[in-house]
């Protein structure tokens, strides 16, 4: 018992140090993709088919097709490519991190931009045409009224595609990254205890995974005017005499 | 006798089809400073587009329309469709102008007292505290002055109908556009709001009342217009209009109303 506790133990301390690894390609695959994904939705507007056609391209591509296919593409494919093989490129292709992002910022770009795409659809005519009866125009009109609408329709699905993102940062460690999920191989590989240590790296993933949903959520409450007026003091709401 | 008053609005012969229905069929109206026109007619028969043309949010098929000094800056693509050929000369026709709508279209994000100052401070530019001060001074003007820090959703129809002629009076424009501002509320709300609307004809705004009121259109506005089929059938001060000499298609639209 107490040797079964001590091989958790120094397991989960070998996992921990590999957890940078899969916040950073989160981090960064997350970032990209959501930058990404609100030019491909200013794309599926736009006025000309060409770029809409673009839109739903990346779309039809990226979702369509398996993400691990996509980072081994990049990863294996890309050096097949004399050009990118032998070019200044091959500092970044060669590098198993920067294709999982690469392969994550297009494949989520994809499903955050369909996320952003429906949350556009939802904005209230209304409030848009109030914006427009006003006098705004172009960029202030998009700050000032529709980002502020779309961002709280977008959020509780864009939480639901990070919580995703999070589990798919595993599929690095099937081009030798050693993230989480990379470890616990490597560790299964020389004492062949699966289940504790795939239930330790699980463990782990709940926690990052619970951290974030907590941050999100927390940025859903703050973003929800009628929760946030309950701090504030508003006079109830009493019509006066006419 | 005194002089004329100068014109706010002219616009000139409004057509307008969605698909292949002829909602507008060249519709005119020259509003003055100071007047009260109401714009009366039954379902359908193009009142509410009319008024969405005269600020753009909609693109008549035809015509002309301007506010102020301001000449909507419409021409004619390569397909000979008129289109709105310059964004910024639009946006300035429209911050000559406010409307109030039916669904109010409060910002949601936004408290009572910012939706009002919105307006004033980011299309207008003007100086916060001046801004601070003239939508203090409306938000009690409506009788909301408890109200700054709440959000639209926690009032109620009237209250935001309110706030929203608050918004809309927030940058003194010279025209102000109503499009049925009352059809949303309860009947006990639609009297605290048309109290309002009657306070702002009497202190001189120029507005254009899209409405089924009757009895505003009768006590409060200065000219009553009929629209029917996209034209309009007859026109004139209220006391014509509501007298025995108005045409006959007007009394048949009213009377289903003296019932």
């Amino acid at each position: 018992m107490g040797e079964h506790l001590t091989f958790i133990g120094s397991v989960t301390a070998q996992l921990v140090r590999a957890v940078p690894v899969t916040l950073l390609i989160l981090a960064v695959s997350g970032v990209c993709a959501t930058v990404l994904a609100t030019g491909l939705t200013v794309l599926s507007v736009a006025r000309s088919p060409l770029p809409r056609l673009f839109q739903r391209t990346w779309t039809f591509l990226f979702r369509g097709t398996p993400l691990i296919l996509q980072i081994f593409m990049i990863y294996y494919g890309f050096a097949m490519v004399p050009w990118i093989r032998h070019g200044f490129l091959w500092t970044a292709f060669r590098d198993p991190v920067f294709c999982t992002c690469l392969a994550m910022t297009c494949c989520c770009s994809a499903y955050i931009a369909e996320i952003f795409r429906g949350a556009l659809a939802a904005v209230p005519r209304g409030e848009i045409e109030a914006g427009r009866a006003c006098g705004m125009t172009g960029f202030m009109l998009l700050r000032r009224v529709i980002a502020p609408s779309l961002i709280r329709i977008a959020l509780p699905s864009y939480s639901n595609e990070i919580i995703m993102m999070t589990k798919s940062t595993s599929l690095a460690s099937t081009i030798t990254v050693l993230d989480i999920t990379g470890v616990a191989q490597q560790v299964i590989a020389h004492s062949y205890r699966t289940l504790d240590v795939f239930c330790a790296a699980a463990a782990l993933y709940l926690l990052i995974n619970a951290g974030l949903s907590a941050l999100l959520a927390a940025l859903e409450r703050r973003l929800d005017v009628d929760r946030a007026v309950s701090s504030i003091s508003v006079p109830p709401v009493v019509e006066p005499l006419s | 006798m005194t002089p004329p008053s100068p014109t706010v609005l002219t616009a000139t012969n409004i057509r307008k089809s969605f698909g292949d229905r002829e909602v507008l069929a060249g519709v005119s109206l020259e509003a003055r400073e100071g007047e009260v026109i109401s714009i009366l007619g039954g379902s359908g028969s193009g009142k509410s587009t009319f008024l969405r043309c005269l600020n753009l949010l909609e693109v008549p098929d035809e015509g002309q329309i301007a506010i102020g000094d301001v000449q909507a800056p419409l021409a004619r693509d390569r397909h000979g469709r008129l289109v709105v050929s310059d964004g910024r000369v639009a946006a300035r026709l429209r911050t000559q102008t406010a409307m109030v709508f039916q669904g109010f279209n409060l910002w949601p994000h936004l408290t009572v007292l910012q939706n009002v100052m919105e307006a004033p401070l980011r299309v207008h530019r003007r100086d916060r505290d001046e801004v601070l001060a003239t939508a203090r001074t409306l938000l009690e003007r409506v009788g909301m002055a408890g109200f700054h820090a709440a959000y639209p959703k926690r009032l109620s129809g009237g209250q935001q109908q309110r706030v929203a002629i608050a918004r809309a009076l927030a940058t003194n424009p010279k025209l102000v556009l109503f499009d049925e501002p009352t059809s949303a509320l309860d009947p006990e709300r639609v009297r605290e709001v048309l109290a309002l609307m009657r306070s702002l004809a009497e202190e001189g705004r120029t507005m254009i009342v899209v409405t089924h009121e009757m009895a505003f259109a009768r006590d409060v506005s200065s000219r009553v217009v009929h629209l029917m089929n996209g034209r309009v059938e007859s026109s004139g001060p209220p006391a014509h209009m509501f007298g025995p000499d108005a045409s006959p298609a007007f009394r048949a639209f009213l009377s289903p109303a003296a019932l």
